[in-house]
């Protein structure tokens, strides 16, 4: 997206990161768990930039040592925090959204206390069917302090089982429970005592993966690792974040699965199925903008995957130009390789200010163009006098690519042709990304036809949604597992019937 | 002007016994009033002139994303009726500079390679006994090299030594613990501990803070 880093602008806020740790046993352990629960954060830095927590604990029921606050993870926790927040295993959360306000209550991980001690919730991600889950649990006497969806989710797991629990908590079936009746959208964390359960949504919407974390020595020795050489177990939303701290991705957590955590390793709990043999539902947006180009889904790349977006859009939407370029940085691999198909150069053609962040202070439509230009500075030699391909992963508002477009033109471009590496977004999204309303979204303000001249573009062409997904789904090696992507934003095919 | 205080003075040594390793000594002085006065001493018969007895291992372990740990020893003790726990040790071979030793004996009872960082005056251990002298030797260890990880000793014939990696932020509790458990506890070690533990509570001065506090004041929950 042209103006990735300034969410605001765009109007694609997306929730959160979470990443969780565990420590192998013996415990008390020798890793520095604070500052490894802070490099994963730092590696999910892009999911959420507003405000972030760390909830850790040495496996003593009850005994949490909790750091929150606003601003970026590098701000918010220091060299006395590593200290006070030392423990043997934790789980820790990014957050994006506004709703809520900046009060620390409405920062995760969230503590809860239930019948049987003290639990910790992390949550990426946000439930469909909430104001129905609402009602049902306001009607049943419970009182909610916010407006979070999270805590529809923590009231849900603080319900006794309907199976009894004879043999004291037994999450598995509290989780389980609760899976069957808010089906859509969460990765989730939850900590209890000395164990972490990592959970995803039956249609495994949001990501979730897990890693092992290895001594140095067996990243360049080519013979595997021992299962005993595992220092611990990491759960986060994006494998990027494992490079960082010596880990290696091991797997996804398969949709519907619930994973239990401990000082032992790891175990699969069983998975929860989605009703009436429905495929998965894996938001298409993490491929095309949300993660980060390094993380690893469903076995292949997510730059991978951004390559072949590229490569199918210059199948379907080739043009006569002189060179192809992009806005950085999102839809570098989708325009390298629009470009290699068609046999034309990439040329970079704006350099970007990068000390310019989040801006607060953009009330209207004039502004934010203005504010389009003191982000990006035309690399005039590169394109003067030429007819130039802009590929972006996709369109939101248009503001920022209307005036990158002006940009260019005043500059001396020939020409300027738009290629969008997704289709156009038409339809809101009720799991967890906040596209603006469907008043706001360019598709449907203006049609396709219009569209150049409302951009003052020469054309402007978008993939097909069949596009897409063949890109998307070409790179998955099936190890027998169904696969399925949620395209509900682009095509109004939602995973599950919505709440009105 | 005032005369200087009159310091004690050596006057001379006598053996009393002999050992193989170690011998008797009586050390006749004279006391700041000038009285002669006699102390019982115990000496090493393989001291060395211009060099200490000994070289005390400083061993920090450093691994990545694990705390910084201290390599201790653990032996019987015959003197002490008891085992120990105590940083590696060794004497000094004939020729041999403390650095080179610190890191030779480091290896054959750890099976650890360090690199030496800093070598101490030479210091006594036990003064009102004998007058045994040590260097204390720094040794870090980069416990992410194949060699480190495998940590293979090599034990002369009558050594029997069990190695203890213990963080350096979990020392004091664990050495109450091995001391609860009745082991004998170095006390240069015990020392290292409180030191770590004082360490802890100094609060570093930084005047980078200052400038990127975040809007919202930020809260400790325990």
């Amino acid at each position: 997206m042209a103006d990735c880093d300034n969410q605001e602008e765009s109007g694609m806020k997306h929730y959160c990161g979470i990443f969780g740790a565990v420590a192998v046993e013996p415990w008390p352990t020798q890793l520095d768990l604070p500052h490894i629960l802070t490099l994963g954060l730092l590696g999910l830095q892009h999911r959420g930039q507003e405000s972030a927590g760390i909830i850790t604990t040495t496996g003593e029921e009850g005994q949490f040592k909790q750091k929150k606050g606003m601003g970026l993870v590098e701000q918010i926790f220091r060299n006395e925090d590593m200290i006070k927040l030392n423990g043997n295993m934790g789980i820790a959360h990014n957050r994006y959204s506004t709703m809520g306000g900046s009060e620390l209550l409405n920062i995760q991980p969230f503590v809860v206390n239930t019948i049987h001690g003290k639990i910790a919730i992390a949550h990426n991600g946000e439930i469909v069917n909430a104001a129905e889950l609402r009602h049902q649990l306001l009607k049943s006497g419970v009182g909610l302090s916010t407006d979070s969806d999270s805590e529809l989710l923590i009231q849900l797991l603080t319900h006794p089982p309907s199976c009894g629990e004879p043999d004291g908590a037994n999450w598995i079936n509290r989780i389980k429970a609760m899976m069957k009746v808010a089906m859509l959208s969460y990765s989730l964390l939850i900590m209890y005592k000395d164990v972490v359960y990592a959970v995803r949504d039956p249609f495994g919407n949001r990501p979730l993966c897990i890693g092992k974390i290895l001594p140095p020595s067996s990243f360049i020795s080519v013979d595997n690792c021992n299962e005993k050489d595992v220092d611990a177990y990491v759960v986060s939303s994006e494998s990027c974040s494992f490079h960082a701290i010596g880990a290696k991705y091991y797997r996804d957590i398969l949709p519907g699965e619930i994973i239990e955590i401990s000082k032992k390793g790891i175990k699969s709990c069983g998975i929860v199925s989605r009703p009436n043999g429905k495929l998965p539902a894996f938001c298409i947006f993490e491929y095309v903008y949300f993660a980060r180009a390094d993380t690893v889904f469903e076995s292949q790349m997510v730059y991978t995957a951004r390559q072949r977006c590229g490569e199918q859009l210059a199948i379907e939407a080739p043009v006569e130009a002189d060179i192809v370029s992009t806005v950085p940085e999102s839809a570098t691999p989708s325009a390298v390789e629009y470009a290699r198909k068609l046999g034309l150069p990439y040329t970079e053609i704006f350099s970007k200010n990068r000390y310019i962040g989040r801006t607060f202070i953009q009330p209207t439509t004039r502004l934010r163009q203005l504010g389009v230009a003191k982000k990006f500075g035309p690399l005039t030699d590169n394109f003067a006098g030429k007819r130039i391909v802009l590929v972006d992963d996709s369109i939101v508002r248009g503001n920022t690519m209307q005036a990158l477009i002006k940009l260019l033109k005043k500059y001396g471009a020939k020409e300027v042709h738009v290629r969008v590496a997704s289709p156009p977004i038409k339809y809101p999204c009720y799991m967890g990304i906040n596209i603006p309303t469907k008043e706001e979204l360019i598709a449907n303000r203006i049609s396709l036809q219009d569209l150049p001249d409302h951009l003052c573009a020469d054309s402007v062409k978008y993939l097909t949604i069949e596009g897409l997904v063949k890109a998307i789904q070409e790179g998955i090696t099936t190890t027998g597992q169904p696969i399925g992507h949620c395209t509900a934003c682009l095509s109004g095919d939602y995973p599950v019937k919505l709440d009105w | 002007m005032t005369s200087p205080p009159k310091q004690c003075q050596f006057i001379k040594q006598e053996e009393v016994a002999r050992g193989n390793w170690i011998s008797l000594n009586k050390i006749h002085y004279s006391d700041p009033t000038g009285k002669e006065r006699v102390w019982e001493a115990v000496y090493r018969t393989t001291k060395q002139s211009n060099s200490a007895d000994a070289v005390v291992v400083l061993p920090v372990l450093r691994r990545n994303l694990k705390f910084d740990c201290v390599i201790l020893v653990k032996q019987y003790r015959p003197p002490m009726k008891n085992y120990t726990i105590e940083f590696p040790a060794g004497l000094i071979d004939k020729g041999e500079t403390p650095d080179k030793c610190a890191v030779r004996e480091l290896k054959e009872e750890t099976g650890f390679m360090g690199i030496c960082k800093h070598i101490s005056p030479i210091t006594c251990l036990d003064p009102g006994v004998g007058n045994t002298s040590v260097s204390m030797v720094t040794v870090e260890i980069d416990g992410d090299t194949k060699e480190n990880i495998e940590h293979k000793t090599n034990l002369d014939d009558g050594e029997f030594i069990e190695v203890l990696i213990v963080p350096l932020n979990q020392l004091l509790v664990k050495l109450n613990e091995l001391s609860e458990s009745g082991l004998s506890i170095d006390s240069r070690v015990y020392t290292y501990a409180i030191a770590q533990e004082q360490a802890k509570h100094i609060k570093p001065v930084n005047p980078d803070q200052e400038q990127i506090e975040p809007s919202i004041s930020t809260e400790y929950l325990k």
